[in-house]
């Protein structure tokens, strides 16, 4: 299993490469990181300019910079991801993009953790349910439910959910569920025990939100499931043999229906990451999704690629772990 | 229900219910109607600006007000830190020798901060100074004085001045005309003399609130960190120490005591501060947050109490109207809109065409339909340089046709000048004349705006296509458009705007005017002595630009600001950068 | 001798398409979401032809004006018909998600199909093109590109944009679909007969994987509209003067409360859209799959 392991994360360093090589080469073609400066009103000098081109290494060729990116070798030791180093960022030299990345890593995958978990919980309950109760009228419920979310945009689900929090708040009283940031404005003197209370309200809205983005999805691929098991020879069988109808639906019909759903849920990851780009907008959390947003409005190109990177790895790893997944839910995969 | 006044009687439930249902189409909000809010605090801030919702401050209390964008930096000389995002997050921090009140026409000196008002000590070489009042001193009671000046120019001032080595001044303009800089032996009193053949009228607010540094930068710190400030390579380095260090110094009201540029700054009073008037409020907390859409649901939370965002938004000022206890002032701001020519262009050389361009463009239709919907008020501008409340405004189109939309007179100045329109089509000896490109950033008031352009021009045959910029530098810098809107930022000290705009040695002169007697006007401007004077050749200029027919402005754009009550002495400076952040310490809840 | 016959191919798939057709016909909610496309497509085209004003700005329209006869979903402050802007902003959308549609299925299946009958080194390179592709969000990397593209703002560049990068899970699912099919007797046949590997690929892998590519295809139009409104809420698609449903959106985020009249009809378009979408898609699977659609005992 080490062995499987390790060569699966061999294998993905190649096209983790060539992913780095095919962005950079996309966001070099699509973007001038010096664009904001050039409108400043009033302008800047030429030398400001050409001190700031300097300083993004932007009067290198791009195959040059790509090679400094990667290696750092002949920069200012700002750059080179194999040194560590995400190179600068046009919000100025004291932005640190590696720290910046990680620190905004930290807040989303609070937020990602929650939806992920809640989503998967939902998605497997409401698909078992809508399979075994196939075209009755909880099954069409739901599935119309499932269909809703998934075609409803995720700021406006975001937007619809704050001000349902916002109107809960107004029949309690009291500030329950927060609408913007992942905690309070002045968390100073606040003891643990009202920290997690302070966070949990601050989570509640923007979890709900990016779960369903996840849930739409998964509760169909765990119905459709489902369905194939229940329809399958040895769930039949079973039944006949006389067991339990529901150690037959723990032990073996769950159990092989839950397959699909493991690869599913970890290419979907990638969405998911996708949505808090969105959902951190609408709540104002600093996470990855609005560091890529303004990345992306400022032509940030180092940030952005720390970003594509960092997302790209997130990726390959909830495949790795889903692949993993499947052994352990499927004794007849066996990892050389 | 027909308008939503009690905002909370539609939310939740009824949001989701409506927005499945289109419930909602009957609650309709009724678009615009004036008024400051039923919170009402600004009523007087209309004949009043400068002393408006002033009262009273009970001890204590803490506010949260909000930023509508991120600073980039801790100083704001650096170009990633110069936005007035970052000029407000340290309001109460830096201290400046004065700015402009909210009416645009007092300047008001600080003077806690000096010993008197500043003195012209000579016109040639131009030498003025400043002298510091004896108990203005930093947080860690080191006094605040000549030396902290020096430092601060020097750190404005570009390489080439041989002051500072590595400092990426945004705007070094007026610092680099500085020949000499003395401090008294006392300390406290700073000698700027200038160049030869320099002048500079606005030399009072040299060190103010409105230039790059937002005021006066500590200079006793870089001995701590090891600087030396007489050598230049040092001032570089502790320029980047200053712009990348949360600030632990303060020369203000308010210290810092937490903050990251991506969420907020808090702030508690500072102990050491020396001013007459102290802070009342315990905390004051500048949050800084970009989506407008969130702010009414956090108001209504109780998790933010106020701000003043950079753009105006029609529905959110709507909203903010309707809620009981907020109160919100709509006004115009420090930038205006207006639409340029190439004056390059094969056909729009012709200044002729051009008066009959502008001719033919209702800039008031444009300007109310831009904005009219959150600011009824709003009138077309009628002067470049000078906002219409100021002393120096004169009616430049008073005489003139452009900008009324007088498609006849449009095409009488055309005829004359030899152009005919044939089937709909302006047509000069047989050529059509255009279609000319006709240009903004992809901002919905600006493509509007455009589209209004658009079906004005076509009443004098004019074809034009409408294409949106996505690098407004490069495009203006590269003269890639026919027609063109875009904004400048004002500022009640307006010497430096007009001849970036009109001179032909200018970069940012983007169209191409090349008058010489604009010129004449422009740097008769840079010798003047006196404010007036120096107004003076701007309305000269500003003429001689009218009748070149070569920028149309528009309008002030409209800003807002809100609070919720229980605030005093909060009110709205949008001839400034800091906006209603210009008087922080003054701040505070209302005693009762 | 005909063709199929000596190709070895299995009996003409009318008879199967038949079937899948009544199935299809049978599923409710399905037939019900195509009804409902097919009128919300008439609307967006045909639509703009027979109604009074369009997209843009007009002197003559008043500013901010609720529903009324002359303007039935009002207006907005510059001065737009919201009805005109909708119809406008639905077809734009709706090119978008085709256009997106044809060229991700075409490119992916054809991909996935090459890499999955050639299969070795082949099949490695081509699957791994798709790995670093899939290995970023599609919504992100779209937002990326989208975002700083000079002049890819129209309703073609886009789509073009999207579908640069949404087709790699046709390719996959085509991929697998083939792995298996090539294996089968009548692709043996044909290779014996002497058909060459183009053919192969077109007249009887391709057709005979159409079901699952039928099935991801229609999906896909779903997320092409709701990628082409995320990307406008950024601010990162469609631009003005030009509208589309989610720049609609983006433009009126703030209007619930004051003006709903702005708010709900092009967020409500894209929620139906994708929604009758996702039932034509689950009527699909049924119908070509049936072991699904069977009602258990």
């Amino acid at each position: 299993m080490l062995v499987f392991v390790i060569r699966r994360l061999l294998v993905t360093v190649p096209v983790l490469l060539a992913a780095s090589m095919f962005s950079f080469a996309l966001i070099d073609v699509t973007g001038d990181p010096l664009a904001d400066l050039l409108v400043q009103q009033p302008p800047p000098s030429q030398e400001v300019i050409q001190a700031e081109r300097e300083r993004l290494y932007l009067d290198r060729p791009a195959y040059e910079r790509y090679w400094l990116w990667l290696t750092g070798i002949g920069g200012n030791g700002d750059i080179g991801l194999l040194q560590g180093e995400f190179g600068p960022s046009v919000q100025g030299p004291a932005f640190d993009v590696g720290a910046e990345v990680a620190a905004r890593m930290g807040v989303t995958l609070r937020l990602v953790a929650a939806a992920v978990l809640l989503a998967l919980g939902l998605a497997v309950a409401t698909g078992v349910v809508s399979a075994m109760r196939q075209y009755s009228v909880v099954d069409h419920t739901l599935t119309f439910i499932g269909f809703l979310a998934l075609a409803m945009p995720t700021f406006w689900l975001g937007a619809l959910i704050k001000e349902a929090g916002v109107w809960a708040n107004g029949q309690l009283g009291t500030t329950v569920f927060s609408t913007i940031g992942a905690s309070a404005a002045d968390t100073r003197g606040m003891d643990l025990w009202e920290r997690i209370a302070d966070a949990g309200g601050h989570l509640v809205l923007p979890t709900v939100a990016l779960m369903l983005t996840g849930y739409a999805a998964w509760s169909r691929y765990q119905r459709t499931a489902m369905l194939e098991v229940l329809n399958s020879d040895y769930v039949r069988l079973a039944h006949a043999k006389g067991l339990r109808r529901r150690t037959v639906m723990r032990r073996h019909a769950l159990r092989t229906a839950l397959i699909p759903l493991t690869s599913v849920a970890a290419v979907t990851i990638a969405e998911i990451l996708a949505g808090t780009v969105l959902i951190e907008t609408v709540f104002q959390w600093r996470g990855m999704g609005t560091l890529l947003v303004e990345a992306v409005r400022t032509s940030d190109a180092y940030v952005l690629m720390g970003w594509l990177m960092l997302a790209g790895t997130l990726v390959v790893l909830a495949n790795l772990a889903a692949d993993l997944l499947y052994g352990v839910l499927d004794p007849r995969i066996r990892y050389e | 229900m027909a308008n939503v006044r009690n905002r909370s009687r539609l939310t939740g439930p009824a949001a989701v219910a409506a927005a499945l249902a289109l419930a909602a189409a009957g609650c309709t909000g009724g678009g615009g109607g004036g008024g400051t809010g039923a919170g009402g605090v600004w009523e007087e801030c209309e004949s009043d600006p400068n002393t408006c919702n002033s009262g009273e401050r009970a001890d204590g209390g803490e506010i949260t007000w909000v930023v509508s964008d991120f600073p980039g930096a801790w100083t704001t000389v650096s170009p990633e830190g110069g936005s007035v995002y970052t000029l407000q997050m340290l309001s109460g921090i830096v201290p400046s020798t004065g700015q402009w009140a909210p009416d645009g026409e007092t300047y008001e000196f600080n003077m806690d901060l000096l010993a008197e008002e500043p003195e012209l000590v000579s016109e040639d070489p131009f030498t003025f100074s400043f002298t510091f009042a004896d108990g203005a001193e930093w947080d860690d009671g080191t006094p605040i004085g000549a030396d902290d000046a020096i430092a601060t120019v020097k750190m404005s001032t570009s390489d080439e001045e041989g002051w500072c080595e590595g400092c990426r001044s945004r705007q070094p303009g007026i610092y680099d005309d500085v020949d000499e800089m003395e401090a008294s032996e006392d300390g406290k009193t700073v000698t700027f003399t200038l160049k030869d053949g320099r002048a500079n009228p606005e030399w009072r607010g040299f060190l103010d609130a409105h230039q790059i540094a937002g005021g006066i930068l500590p200079a006793h710190l870089a001995e701590e960190q090891g600087y030396d400030l007489d050598e230049p390579a040092d001032v570089g380095a502790y320029f980047e120490w200053l712009n990348e260090t949360v600030p632990e110094y303060s020369g203000g009201p308010y210290t810092i005591v937490e903050g990251d540029l991506e969420t907020q700054v808090i702030m508690e009073p500072n102990e050491n501060w020396y001013g007459e008037v102290q802070p009342t409020l315990d905390t004051v907390i500048v949050q800084f947050n970009d989506n407008e859409n969130s702010w009414v649901p956090a108001l209504t939370n109780g998790e933010i109490d106020g701000g003043n965002p950079a753009k105006i938004n029609d529905d959110v000022i709507e909203q903010l109207r309707g809620m009981p206890e907020v109160s919100v002032d709509v006004g115009p701001g420090a930038s205006w809109e207006h639409i340029d020519l190439n004056t390059e262009n094969e056909w729009l050389q012709d200044v002729e065409l051009r008066r009959a361009v502008f001719t033919a463009i209702d800039a008031q239709e444009i300007v109310e339909r831009s904005y009219g919907t959150a600011y009824p008020e709003v009138q077309r501008k009628t002067n470049h340089t000078f906002a219409a409340d100021s002393p120096h405004h004169e009616d430049l189109f008073g005489d003139s046709p452009q900008g009324t939309g007088d498609a006849e007179e449009a095409a009488r100045i055309l005829e004359e000048a030899g152009y005919e329109i044939v089937d709909g089509t302006l047509e000069r000896d047989g050529e059509q004349v255009g279609p000319f490109r006709l240009r903004a950033t992809a901002d919905q008031v600006r493509q509007d705006s455009l589209q209004i352009i658009q079906s004005h021009l076509e009443e004098i045959g004019v074809a034009t296509e409408i294409e949106a910029i996505n690098d407004l530098g490069g495009v203006l810098g590269d003269q890639d458009y026919d027609i063109v809107q875009f904004g400048w930022s004002t500022s009640p000290w307006f010497l430096i705007n007009p001849g970036q705009q009109w001179h032909s040695g200018s970069g940012s002169n983007f169209g191409g005017l090349d008058v010489p007697e604009v010129d004449e006007a422009l740097d008769r401007m840079g010798t003047a002595t006196t404010l007036e004077e120096a107004a003076e050749y701007a309305n000269d200029a500003g003429r001689l630009v009218v009748d070149q027919a070569y920028v149309l402005p528009l309008a002030d754009e409209p800003r807002y600001s809100f609070v919720t009550d229980g605030f005093t002495n909060i009110r709205d400076n949008r001839q400034h950068s800091l906006r209603a952040t210009y008087n922080i310490g003054e701040w505070g809840t209302v005693a009762n | 001798m005909s063709e199929t016959v000596r190709d070895g191919a299995p009996p003409p798939p009318r008879g199967r398409l038949r079937t899948v057709a009544a199935r299809f016909a049978r599923h409710r909610p399905a037939m019900a979401g195509l009804a409902a496309l097919a009128a919300l497509v008439l609307f967006a085209f045909a639509g703009p032809l027979l109604w009074t004003w369009d997209h843009t700005v007009s002197g003559e329209i008043p500013s901010s004006a609720p529903p009324g006869p002359e303007h039935p979903l009002g207006t907005t402050s510059a001065g737009n018909d919201v009805l005109g802007q909708l119809m406008r902003g639905m077809q734009q959308t709706l090119k978008v998600a085709f256009t997106v549609t044809v060229l991700a299925t075409v490119v992916g299946s054809v991909w996935g199909a090459v890499a999955g009958y050639f299969r070795g080194w082949v099949d490695a390179v081509l699957m791994r093109a798709v790995d670093v592709l899939l290995i970023v969000p599609l919504l992100v990397v779209v937002a990326a590109v989208g975002g700083n593209v000079r002049g890819g703002t129209t309703w073609y560049g886009v789509a073009l944009v999207i579908a640069a990068f949404a087709w790699t899970p046709i390719s996959r699912v085509v991929r697998g679909v083939v792995l298996s099919l090539r294996e089968q007797e009548f692709v043996e046949a044909a290779r014996a007969a002497g058909a060459s590997h183009a053919r192969i690929v077109f007249r009887h892998l391709l057709p005979n994987a159409a079901g699952p590519i039928i099935v991801a295809a229609t999906l896909l139009i779903a997320v092409a509209i709701l990628v082409e409104a995320a990307m406008s809420f950024l601010g990162f698609g469609i631009q003005a003067p030009d509208v589309s449903l989610g720049l609609m959106v983006q433009h009126a985020k703030t209007a619930a409360f004051t003006r709903p009249w702005l708010f709900y009809p092009p967020g409500l378009a894209i929620v139906l859209i994708a929604l009758v979408i996702n039932f034509i898609g689950d009527g699909l699977r049924d119908a070509l799959d049936p072991r699904q659609a069977m009602v258990r005992s």
